[in-house]
């Protein structure tokens, strides 16, 4: 899912710099990210719990067959489903914290397990196509740049546009061009770097539409301000103006984005791995939220929230280090 | 004679294909190649267990015709044909039932094949804890199985039951070794073992099952083409549901056999060279809409005939199954012998239809054009089940609902996932629904028809979904399901058919579709008579 | 860039028309099945072909561009409401509320936006209804972080202290100068935010979670072609490609009066 965007007018808070006092701020920060884990687990098991129809069912042998009384009994049983509702939580709480998601009903082994199988897959997706997105975003922002208005215009269009289509159409689109009317790529996911380059694709163009919108901009506006002028006037060439000036002032927001492109990925990946037969936690998720596979969401949902969390705080640090304006409170 | 003749035939043959291959690289083989591993795309769900003992249904039986085995097959003509059990005999009183194992056969954990085993497995189907329902279903009479001898085992039923053979030919009540039965149903789940060509050596959960050839093979079915082991190194069975990239992957090669093939593939299909379709229709039900005649308004028979006048279903099959869907007027599928067609009942006419709701009381119209009686409209609740309904019937249902509706009908689709199609169903929210059914033989119609078929199994679940209860019809099935005699049996189920249809409880539309497509050089594929699922035992990639 | 705001303003009238008025561009039943011209492709006859029961695709589209916008303004809507009350509470409100609100906001942020959808449509049901919700619901958060900061920055600026210097009430202060310019960097997100929203209802419904056929809704049309793709390529192309152009409309439209706005 992508936010509009809107990019923030200025940096917030205050103006003053006082990073030798980071410790405060990291057990803060780290204070947050615990309160925040525990109410996304805490958001996520009272939500799924509000599901009308029986969990129990989807147990024994899945949708599809139909099960004895004695078997959804023992379900019933086996999962806790016929404890009080805070026997559950605690109970879910005290599992979580020793690192037990619990069992998928769906595919009949620990969520952990799953999990463990199917997050190198995402990761590999999400971190590849980052760094094409980036690559193909900084590539024609730089360009853009040099060719002058109407090659600025004309890469703007291209972005908005990358930025509005819709995953699994690109996908399709892709599917077509260079599967089954070049036959250069597979179609479906295989081993090796062929069954890569169209997921990583379907990720990476839109995402780069939304990068290149913000590099562009920030390039733009570095290129006209008062140091890069300086620069010039001491007699930098533009190749060494554009390298150190406005490219680091375009890999702020960038940096800033990581943490939002690394959720917007994640969204694309349930898409991208499903149409592609990719295995990883995006497919994995589509198919649980389809076979109300409770367990395995409630997993997926976590590992996400704490990988998201974890990336943020990252970019943040990234932030604090590269910017010098932006502060904290 | 014989005996040396065809080894040295064997190998004068090898020689002169392998000259021919290194000759010319591209020449097509026409004696089959041991190696190779053939990839198979499945777009049914993907088993949450691999014991078909477990649960039991389509997807299961699909993979399990590779590892497991049952104790008899059937051939193309419905026969019924040795597989484990070399021969049956049948007690005077129908009672119980000798079956004669085949000598020398061992599961691949080294067990022997016993007696033993056979009421082991039973007794797996019979226990609650497996949480079996399809098999459970089928092996409701079997009382006890006790080892007359170490290859004979004698099956004692509480009431004779026609359908016992067509039962255990089904994949669903598969022969496994007792001693991986009594492992913990968690690993029988991953790795079950059996008699069959292949072994299930990993399970790679949402990505694929990875089979290899068994090597001490030696049971295949009376109608199987060769009797050694099987051809292919091993199997990559894959589950790719999305039905645009399944095509789209056996046409750029990447897998080499799918299933679930949609109307509009099968006919692009025929335009390539390098693609060869398989049509094996299910045997069982055909695909039909039933009518619940429990509640208003098709608690009236005119009002049900008056739906079936107006439904335009010949149109929308050759609209939207491009020719591969014949129209079926029978309650069974085409594969099934004593299945009986009556195309005079089903003829679409609009005029028939109005006058016939008129006299049923439904004479006034309202804004929108539907027929109205005492202030309420004639609306049709059809819940419909996106997991098991491909997108072509779905537009089926589509068109019958405008066609419908020229006749004054409202009809609401409703499309849900499986567990709320199920809860519709036991609270008897719908009016009408298509629920597929396969089992073998036409005993599927005692579940499907009896008064008993209304009332609900433990889970909820019941199968007589146009609520017929007729005590006519009942009489006729259980005698059919008693009777031993072949031409009483299809003289009995021919009557009860006709009831079923005259009553204008359902609205056949075709067989369970079931298509297969699979790169030229895929050879040997074929799919078993009993359930139609493929086995690769006999298939062999002719690839030089 | 002037061309930009034009080009992009003709295109949204063009579909607000199929939206408020579809039978003025195709005067026939969108609904109307011919089973016997099913799966033709794009002809003078029927410009964007038809579909698996026959029906015109052109006709369905355009009807379906009432349904499509509707959605998308609704959740757009839902979304900016509750970004607005919680980015108020924030921006205005004492430390303490604006610490407990942005805490809020960083646990909803924790679900990435696709991931909350599906959390709220395996509750409550896939659907038109529930897909829209968990549209509207999952995009808030990120219109509240841009609202709350918007506000800070506004309560910070300079004619505002000096509107407090020259003695002007709260409430004057939060209706005079706060709220026209929150609404000024509103508009533009709403803007954006419609075709952002169309473009995620549309990918629920493919996947089968959101609108069913044979509502002529985009989304829906969408989920109906998917099993088609490879034979009959024109039941997705066109109704995606409408999806593209109403987003990509609003995401110039949208900027264009940024850019004004800015400058």
């Amino acid at each position: 899912m992508v936010e509009p965007l809107v990019t923030d007018p200025l940096p917030i808070e205050g103006a003053s710099r006082a990073r030798h006092r980071w410790l405060p701020w990291a057990l803060l920060r780290l204070g947050g990210v615990v309160f925040v884990l525990w109410a996304v687990a805490t958001v996520t098991f009272f939500a799924i719990r509000l599901i009308p129809g029986d969990p129990a069912e989807a147990i024994v042998g899945g949708p599809g067959s139909q099960a004895s009384a004695e078997a959804l009994a023992q379900a019933r049983a086996d999962y806790g489903l016929d404890q009080p509702l805070l026997t559950q939580y605690l109970t879910y709480l005290s599992h979580l914290v020793r690192g037990d998601l619990g069992n998928s009903y769906s595919l009949r082994s620990p969520v952990v397990d799953v999990i463990g199988e199917n997050i190198g897959g995402t990761l590999l997706l999400a971190v590849v196509s980052l760094v094409v997105a980036s690559l193909i975003a900084l590539g024609v922002a730089a360009l853009s740049v040099r060719g002058g208005r109407l090659a600025s215009a004309l890469a703007s269009l291209l972005e908005v546009i990358a930025a509005a289509v819709p995953h699994f159409w690109l996908a399709i689109a892709l599917i077509l061009l260079f599967s089954t009317v070049l036959g250069w790529l597979p179609p479906v996911s295989v081993p090796g770097v062929a069954g890569l380059v169209l997921p990583v694709l379907t990720l990476a163009i839109p995402l780069a539409g939304f990068l290149g919108q913000v590099m562009r901009e920030s390039i733009l506006a570095a290129i006209s301000s008062p140091f890069v002028l300086a620069s010039r006037a001491r007699g930098e060439n533009e190749r060494g103006v554009f390298w150190r000036h406005a490219l680091r002032h375009a890999a702020i927001p960038a940096i800033g984005l990581t943490g939002w492109a690394f959720g917007a990925l994640i969204s694309g990946a349930v898409v991208v791995e499903t149409i592609f037969a990719r295995p990883g936690l995006g497919r994995s998720l589509l198919s649980a939220v389809q076979q109300r596979d409770v367990p395995l969401v409630l997993g997926v949902v976590l590992v996400v929230a704490v990988g998201y969390m974890l990336v943020t705080t990252l970019t943040d640090l990234a932030d604090r280090l590269v910017d010098p304006r932006v502060v904290r409170r | 004679m014989k005996r040396t003749l065809a080894p040295i035939l064997a190998a004068a043959t090898a020689i002169v294909v392998l000259a021919g291959c290194t000759s010319t690289p591209t020449t097509t083989s026409t004696e089959p190649v041991s190696g190779g591993t053939l990839v198979y795309a499945s777009g049914d769900a993907e088993p949450t267990c691999l014991d078909p003992h477990v649960g039991g249904n389509y997807p299961q039986a699909l993979v399990a015709t590779q590892y497991l085995e049952s104790l008899v097959s059937k051939d193309i003509d419905g026969t019924v044909i040795p597989w484990l059990a070399t021969s049956w005999t049948e007690a005077d009183d129908g009672l119980s039932w000798d079956f004669t194992l085949k000598s020398d056969v061992t599961f691949t954990d080294g067990t022997p094949l016993t007696a033993d085993a056979v009421a082991a497995n039973i007794a797996h189907l019979q226990d609650p804890d497996t949480a079996s329902s399809t098999g459970y279903l089928a092996v409701q009479k079997v009382e006890s199985v006790e080892a007359v001898d170490e290859l004979t085992a004698r099956i004692t039923l509480s009431s004779p039951d026609s359908g016992l053979l067509d039962s255990l030919s089904q994949p669903w009540l598969a022969i496994e070794s007792p001693t991986a039965l009594e492992r913990t149903q968690e690993v029988n789940c991953e790795s079950p073992v059996g008699t069959g060509p292949f072994v299930v050596t990993k399970w790679n959960r949402q990505q694929s099952i990875i089979l290899e050839r068994n090597d001490d093979y030696s049971s295949p079915p009376a109608d199987a083409a060769h009797g050694d082991v099987a051809y292919l190194d091993g199997i990559e069975w894959r589950f790719l549901p999305d039905s645009a990239s399944r095509y789209a992957a056996l046409q750029s090669g990447t897998v080499d056999v799918i299933d679930n093939v949609q109307p509009d593939t099968i006919v692009a299909a025929e335009e390539d060279d390098n693609i060869v379709e398989v049509d094996a229709p299910r045997p069982g039900a055909s695909n039909r809409i039933e009518l619940n005649s429990s509640k208003a308004p098709f608690d009236d028979e005119r009002v049900r005939e008056a739906f079936i006048r107006a439904a335009g279903v010949d149109d929308a099959i050759t609209s939207l199954f491009f020719g591969t869907a014949t129209r079926s007027y029978s309650a069974l599928s085409s594969v099934e012998s004593f299945g009986i067609s009556e195309p005079e009942i089903f003829g679409y006419d609009q005029a028939e239809a109005a006058t016939l709701l008129d006299e049923a009381g439904w004479t006034e119209t309202d804004a929108d054009g539907y027929r109205t009686k005492d202030g309420k409209t004639l609306e049709l609740t059809f819940p419909v089940s996106t997991n098991q309904s491909i997108p072509a019937e779905q537009s089926l249902f589509e068109q019958i609902q405008a066609t419908a509706k020229e006749a004054g009908f409202k009809v609401v689709l409703e499309p849900l996932d499986l567990a709320s199609w199920y809860t519709a169903l036991g609270e008897n929210d719908y009016d009408l629904v298509s629920a597929p059914y396969t089992k073998v033989g036409a005993d599927v119609l005692r579940i499907l028809f009896d008064s008993d078929g209304t009332k609900p199994a433990p889970s909820g679940y019941f199968a007589n979904h146009s609520q017929v209860t007729d005590p006519a019809l009942d009489e006729l099935l259980e005698s059919a399901n008693a009777e031993s005699d072949q031409d009483k049996r299809a003289d009995l189920y021919a009557q009860a058919q006709k009831i079923i249809l005259e009553g204008f409880y359902i609205l056949p539309l075709y067989d369970q579709q079931n298509h297969y497509l699979l790169r030229s050089d895929v050879e040997g594929f074929r799919a078993l008579p009993t359930v139609s699922t493929p086995t690769l035992y006999d298939a062999w990639l002719n690839r030089s | 860039m002037k061309i930009r705001a034009i080009v992009a303003g003709a295109i949204l009238l063009f579909i607000a028309v199929a939206a408020l008025a579809p039978g003025v561009l195709a005067p026939t039943d969108p609904l109307a099945i011919h089973p016997l011209e099913s799966f033709r492709p794009p002809s003078f006859e029927h410009l964007f072909g038809t579909d698996e029961s026959g029906r015109d695709i052109l006709t369905r589209v355009i009807h379906g561009a009432g349904a499509s916008l509707l959605i998308g303004l609704s959740a757009t809507a839902i979304g900016v409401s509750i970004a607005v009350v919680l980015g108020l509470l924030a921006g205005l409100g004492p430390r303490w509320l604006d610490f407990g609100t942005t805490r809020f906001l960083e646990v909803l942020f924790a679900f990435p936006g696709l991931l909350f959808a599906l959390l709220f449509i395996v509750i409550y049901g896939p659907g038109i209804v529930t897909s829209t919700i968990a549209v509207g619901l999952a995009t808030a958060p990120g219109y509240a972080r841009i609202i709350r900061s918007t506000v800070l920055q506004v309560r910070r600026a300079p004619y505002l202290e000096a509107a407090t210097v020259l003695g002007r009430g709260r409430a004057y202060r939060i209706v005079h100068h706060l709220l026209p310019n929150v609404a000024g960097s509103l508009f533009v997100l709403v803007t954006l935010g419609i075709g952002q929203s169309i473009v995620w209802a549309s990918s629920l419904s493919y996947l089968g979670l959101g609108a069913v056929p044979p509502a002529p809704e985009w989304g829906a049309m969408l989920s109906a072609g998917r099993t088609y793709i490879t034979s009959f390529w024109w039941m997705t192309f066109f109704p995606g490609a409408f999806i593209v152009l109403t987003a990509v409309a609003t995401t110039l439209l949208g900027r264009s009066i940024q850019d004004r706005t800015r400058s």
